[in-house]
């Protein structure tokens, strides 16, 4: 096999997803670009896929036929979308039990182009503190501005971070109320380029939404983000829920993309760091100590 | 090659491109700048990266100010880029020493001038006289400074006055790395063009003209356009020519690690009791009946930034040491402004600074510190001055008023001449409320009726003289508002300090016990043993000198706690307070 | 009531939504999956346009497309002051046409650049940016011009236009397709003034500019 480009084995082993299955026409060839490198995959429409190293004899828009395919690149359907690997991925992905609860709804909410490296994208996700500065009105409204302690930990035996009794004030917090209201939020950070938070449903309280990213690293500054969701609502048109995570997604877009470096530095003295970042900061530390370097700036040693 | 020293002053800006609250993408041999003009003129020329996230300023909001970032609306002071609020953390002061990194600047021929190690000043340009010249269109392009320069020495143009034909005769009057002036003659009209090439990248620049003289009218917009239209030309040639050539790599400026401290988040350090600033008064005049003001201006450089509810020491010409709240609004830091009662019973400290201190005088103050934070997460704020205790709210109302925040100003005084500040109450419009002539029953009346009608998320802030305060605290508790929701500055400890405990008192981190006998405070008993530890007022008020406790019953003698956080037994304020158990552990 | 057919991140959708909100107007909106959805090619919404663009509106039995169009339209009926679309002053006219049309060269530059950088399309990014500058060095230079002159907007007169209103977004969204607005500080500036007209919106990808009065 010929040298990747990226020269990250963790990142390299890494599972990464490449398209909502429910948006790929069965039975031609697709290209995206993963890790700097250009990937083909296509379906056969029975939720099976198949991903290789872009050759030309099967170029983008081809019928496909899977005789054709003699060296494939590990391939998973997983969340409702195809994940490969340029390396030796886990046999297993990171487990989002609800996904399986028959009563969801479960979307794409979209795949969108941003120009920032995954880990940014991914420490902006698990951010509160600009709510109301850039979801203004929706996620947050000044003057509720605080973010109160939550609490962080590494769970070891999943080898994932955790943020636990997050909470955030929000305006019209449920669809049965106008009053705002602090909203609970749970963070899971199971890869270093996704990441699930779980949320207070609006029309159920005992139970929690649940919004996903899933980032696929085009290169170390370019990014595709999958939105999955798996919400309880049945009231609402799929293009209505969507519309929603399109709308706060469109908000963050132009923070991230002015972010600098792009990259994410992981040295602590690169930036400074409040208690509210208490997640953000064990998202670096867990990076540093993984060894990632791909879509970060190490810390010097 | 590009020259790329960073001792050489730049133009990165026209003066036009700062308007009114606008925030300018400036771009300096690959460091970026954001560039904005507070409302009282002053040029902010700061690295275009909110120390937070990294997030550009340049897309940032000016206040006129402050500067806001995008992001999660850090705020960052007009002069010293000092962040004065976070808000995510309401409640606390943000540490001052998170402070954006600035660039010197210079407004000099109609451009701002900066560099990233400037020596000397801006140099003077032959020829070209301030106040007379016209400062043309910039023009920014994708090729590099040399070849932009040498492209340049060979532009043609007319003399003002004789703008039609193409027959002038142009003359290079010199030219070096990163500047060109030529001189154009015809029939008696001569005019004068000194061009500034501002390396913005290996390859990118931009082309900053400036003209000898500018007429008015129809004229100068003649002018203007006649340049434009040739440096147009010539731009196309540049970049045409720069893309056949081989494109350098861009540049890649260095960017400052922040200081470890602020890494590690550590609560704010300041040490001893040191008057580290040394300031001129500007200005005496009389804030109301027996209130004297006092603005402050640095000697050298810039003051630090200060947050609403901060205070300075002051070390007065007669050995004392005093602390007075700075009044000033947000991004007004060219200076400080204090307001000094005169106290019937003064121990020599307001007397010193109404009868000695003098216009022209020198000070010493330290560092601004603020133990009075002011929260802007509230729904609605309450402020209650009592006299002189206006003054630490006085800030705070302004930095409310600033945001469009909702607050009210209940201002007690004996009689209309004793309201401080009028020019600064005076902006405070509907807001501000006096109560004039109330004695102690009809005041405590009025304060009930101020803190009836408490709502979760409003805010109370309270300064004035302490049995006002004590009454009104009270009052606060008996309508239903919970102590987080109180807050209070007293000017001084009136409580009559018992010294005469004696007790251990071990210091956890530093792995040391020490002995404090009676008559000795536990921060005399630390600095003797050679442990700093910040401290201001010294008679349990300001709160500077406070302690976590670990281990022990404090014994708590100061006004700067409140009754839960006493009851806690987790915080002491080391200047008076002692303790009860015969040890106390504190985290320090 | 006017009905307009909407996607939240089109900056074509956003100019109605703005332009109405200045002017004051409810409307109500039904949702567009343009993407990924693609509900703008599907057989309802050709009936309404067969040439499958956002946005549509439906007034009082009208139905009517294209962006500039419907500005034109939304600005001579419902604006009392006459002055987005001064109807009376034929110079004027001719300007904001000029303009509008010289917004739908952004469209076809700046904006298709975002829409390949965000949503994939596949288009020559490079010649797509290059146009974008080419527009924006014109557009830089006009307003550059205009400040000299003391005029704000785009077109002559104390007023903004319609014009302002077709060229705003996708100059506001440029940067997600990597067209950077550092070397046009006329139009910065001029953004910051369009932020400030009464009535002023966002969509997702633009922040809304702080006070223009001291508080």
């Amino acid at each position: 096999m010929t040298p990747t480009k990226c020269q990250d084995q963790v990142v390299l082993d890494l599972w990464h997803p490449l398209a909502a299955l429910a948006e790929v026409p069965a039975g031609f060839v697709q290209e995206t670009v993963l890790l700097e490198e250009r990937v083909s995959y296509a379906t056969d429409g029975g939720g099976n896929a198949a991903v290789w190293l872009s050759r030309p004899d099967l170029v983008a828009g081809c019928p496909f036929e899977p005789g054709a395919l003699t060296r494939a690149l590990p391939a998973k359907v997983a969340y409702g979308y195809i994940w490969t690997s340029l390396g030796t991925p886990p046999t297993e992905l990171f487990f989002i039990p609800e996904y399986a609860e028959p009563d969801r709804r479960r979307l794409n909410a979209a795949t969108v182009g941003v120009n920032v490296s995954a880990p940014r994208a991914i420490e902006n996700f698990l951010d509160m503190g600009h709510f109301p500065y850039v979801h203004t009105d929706i996620l947050g409204a000044e003057p509720h501005t605080e973010v109160k302690e939550y609490d962080v930990e590494l769970s070891v035996e999943r080898d994932e971070i955790v943020a636990t009794r997050c909470r955030f004030f929000q305006p019209k917090a449920s669809t049965a109320s106008t009053e705002g209201a602090d909203v609970e939020y749970i963070y899971r950070v199971p890869h270093p380029y996704c990441s699930i938070l779980y949320k207070s449903s609006p029309v159920d309280e005992t139970r929690l939404d649940v919004i996903a990213v899933f980032l696929q690293p085009m290169d170390q500054e370019h990014i595709r983000a999958h939105m999955m969701l798996c919400v309880l609502d049945d009231e609402n048109e799929d293009k209505v829920i969507k519309r929603f995570q399109q709308t706060i997604f469109g908000q963050d877009k132009p923070i991230l993309e002015n972010q600098f470096p792009k990259r994410l530095p992981l040295d602590p003295r690169a930036e400074t760091p409040i208690r509210a970042d208490k997640s953000a900061i064990a998202y670096r530390r867990w990076l540093s100590q993984k060894g990632v370097t791909y879509g970060v700036i190490p810390a010097a040693t | 090659m590009l020259d790329t020293a960073k001792t050489r002053w730049h133009p990165i800006a026209a003066s036009y491109d700062l308007p009114f609250r606008h925030v300018f993408h400036a771009q300096l041999l690959g460091r970026e700048f954001a560039v904005w003009r507070a409302d009282d003129g002053y040029v902010n020329i700061w690295e275009n990266r909110c120390l937070h996230r990294g997030v550009r300023l340049s897309i940032g909001i000016n206040d006129g100010r402050e500067l806001k970032c995008q992001y999660h609306g850090w705020r960052y002071s007009n002069r010293t880029a000092g962040c004065t609020y976070i808000p995510a953390h309401p409640a606390d002061a943000p540490a001052r020493t998170i402070t954006n990194r600035t660039f010197a600047g210079v407004e000099r021929y109609g451009l701002v001038w900066s560099a990233e190690e400037p020596h000397g000043r801006v140099p003077d340009v032959a020829g070209l006289r301030e106040g007379e010249q016209l400062a043309l269109r910039g023009i920014p392009l994708n090729a590099p400074a040399d070849a932009v320069v040498s492209a340049l020495t060979g532009y043609r143009f007319q003399p003002n006055g004789r703008l039609q034909g193409n027959t002038a005769n142009v003359s290079l009057e010199g030219s070096d790395t990163f500047s060109v002036a030529l001189r154009a003659y015809e029939e008696g009209a001569e005019t004068l063009v000194v061009f500034f090439v501002q390396p913005v990248d290996s390859s990118r620049s931009v082309i900053r003209g400036v003209l000898d003289a500018g007429p008015q009218g129809a004229e100068r917009l003649a002018i203007l356009r006649h340049h434009n239209e040739r440096l147009s030309k010539l731009r196309e040639i540049a970049e045409r020519e720069a893309q056949a050539a081989p494109q350098p790599a861009p540049l890649e400026p260095v960017i400052e690690r922040v200081s470890p401290e602020l890494a590690e988040m550590p609560e704010m350090t300041a040490h001893g009791r040191k008057a580290t600033i040394r300031v001129t008064v500007a200005r005496k005049w009389l804030a109301a009946d027996g209130i004297a003001a006092f603005e402050l201006r640095p000697v050298q450089g810039l003051l630090p930034t200060f947050q609403p509810g901060a205070h300075i020491d002051v070390h007065m010409p007669n050995g004392l040491v005093r602390q007075y709240s700075i009044t000033n609004g947000p991004g007004e830091s060219d200076s400080y402004v204090i307001g000094v009662k005169l106290e019937r019973d003064s121990m020599g400290g307001s007397l010193c600074m109404h009868e000695t201190v003098r216009e022209g005088d020198l000070l010493a103050i330290s560092e601004p510190r603020n133990n009075f934070p002011l929260r802007r997460d509230a729904v609605r704020t309450i402020f209650v001055a009592g006299g002189i205790g206006v003054t630490p709210l006085l800030a705070m109302a302004q930095a409310l008023k600033n945001q469009n925040l909702d607050y009210e100003f209940h201002y007690f005084a004996q009689n209309q001449e004793q309201l401080a500040f009028p020019e600064k109450t005076a902006l405070l419009g509907e807001a501000l409320k006096p109560h004039l002539g109330f004695l102690p029953e009809t005041t405590a009346a009025k304060l009930k009726e101020i803190l009836s009608g408490y709502r979760p998320d409003m805010h109370v802030y309270l300064c004035g003289p302490g049995p006002m305060l004590e009454a009104a605290r009270r009052i606060a508790a008996d309508l239903g508002w919970p102590e987080t929701a109180v807050h209070f500055e007293y000017f001084k400890n009136t409580n009559t300090i018992d010294d005469s405990s004696s007790f251990e008192v071990a210091l956890a981190r530093s792995c040391v016990t020490l002995q404090v006998t009676a008559g000795k405070t536990i921060l005399e008993t630390m600095r003797e043993a050679g442990i700093d530890m910040p401290s201001s007022c010294e008679q349990g008020a300001c709160g500077t000198c406070l302690a976590t406790v670990i281990e022990g019953e404090p014994d708590h003698q100061d006004v700067y706690l409140n009754d839960a956080e006493r009851k806690s037994g987790t915080k002491i304020m080391t200047c008076v307070s002692r303790a009860r158990s015969a040890r106390l552990v504190l985290d320090l | 009531m006017i009905t307009l057919y909407d996607y939240e991140l089109s900056g074509n959708c956003y100019k109605l939504r703005l332009l109405m909100s200045m002017l004051g107007i409810e409307y109500n909106t039904v949702p567009v999956d343009f993407y990924p959805g693609r509900e703008h090619k599907s057989d309802w919404f050709l009936r309404l346009n067969p040439l499958g663009q956002l946005p549509v509106i439906e007034d009082d039995g009208l139905v009517l497309r294209d962006a500039q169009a419907i500005l034109v339209y939304l600005a001579s009926k419902y604006d009392p002051s006459g002055t987005w679309y001064p109807r009376s002053d034929p110079a004027l006219l001719g300007e904001i046409s000029q303009w509008l049309a010289f917004a739908d060269g952004i469209t076809g530059t700046a904006s298709a650049a975002r829409l390949h950088d965000g949503l994939f399309y596949d288009l020559d990014v490079e010649s797509a940016r290059a146009g974008a500058h080419r527009l924006f060095r014109i557009l830089d230079e006009h307003l550059w011009f205009g400040e000299q002159e003391r005029r704000d907007w785009i077109c002559s007169g104390q007023h903004p236009t319609v014009a302002d209103i077709a060229c705003f977004p996708y100059v506001m969204l440029s940067e997600e397709g990597g067209v950077s607005r550092q070397d046009y500080p006329a139009i910065r500036r001029w953004c910051d003034r369009v932020k400030r007209i009464k009535g002023f919106t966002v969509m997702s990808g633009i922040f809304p500019a702080g006070p223009a009065r001291a508080a």
